[in-house]
């Protein structure tokens, strides 16, 4: 073996491990950020301090969002004062809330229930409250 | 030393190759199927804490080896370099030494 085995081994490998975390991590943000085209749109507007939302026929809803299990939905997600942001823990959503600016997230849930919605950038004295909830309901 | 190379270097193949089996299930999916981001996100996590692991490995390993290698009982360092052949190293100069 060579004086310099080891090193050219120590590199090598750590060099491999290196190019295979850069790719797997760029293939699956690829993956999870590509939104189907399917996805229905829902405006989400934050504001101090609650969440309004409008689904693509128009129908509005304040701090509970209805939902339907088994299709894909993709937020656009707006701020008419501060920065908020928007969270549902239970389905990996969270994106900010900018003023000016369109966010985007998006989501597939696959079984129903009840899900908070939390604000999770500090937006002012009632950013602890600025909670919704999210309603998966079954298909009809 | 020539196995734990070999061992090395079939980890991580089979590092490699793992996510593609999962994309390679993924593409069958049907129109009405979405993927599911928890187990996207999460087995991303655990796949990446794999390789962060597998670098410690290595680089502690190596340094571990390094280290036996080269202490001074090794029997492969009987032998003086040619920089320790005095016989009294405390008369000799480093001047007298480098050359």
């Amino acid at each position: 073996m060579g004086h310099d085995t080891a090193e050219w081994v120590f590199v090598g490998i750590v060099i491999a491990i290196l190019v295979y975390v850069g790719v797997d991590s760029w293939v699956v943000q690829k993956e999870v950020e590509e939104i189907p085209a399917d996805a229905e749109v829902i405006k989400v507007t934050g504001q101090q301090w609650f969440w309004s939302f409008e689904h693509a026929d128009g129908t509005k809803e304040i701090s509970t969002l209805h939902l339907k299990k088994g299709h894909a939905y993709n937020f656009e997600i707006y701020s008419k004062d501060v920065m908020h942001s928007f969270n549902i823990p239970d389905w990996v959503v969270f994106e900010d809330a900018v003023p000016g600016h369109v966010n985007h997230a998006w989501f597939a849930p696959d079984q129903t229930g009840e899900f908070p919605i939390q604000c999770r950038e500090y937006c002012g004295l009632l950013h602890y409250n600025m909670r919704g909830s999210l309603v998966v309901e079954d298909t009809p | 030393m020539k196995r734990i190379i070999a061992v090395s270097i079939i980890a991580l193949i089979a590092l490699a190759l793992v996510p593609q089996v999962h994309f390679a299930h993924a593409q069958e999916k049907s129109a009405k199927q979405y993927i599911n981001l928890r187990a996207e996100v999460w087995n991303e996590f655990f796949r990446m804490t794999t390789a962060a692991f597998t670098v410690g490995a290595v680089v502690s390993g190596t340094m571990i080896w390094l280290v036996w290698r080269f202490r001074e009982s090794h029997p492969k360092n009987k032998a003086p370099t040619k920089w320790e052949k005095l016989d009294d190293p405390t008369t000799g100069t480093y001047e007298k030494e480098g050359h």
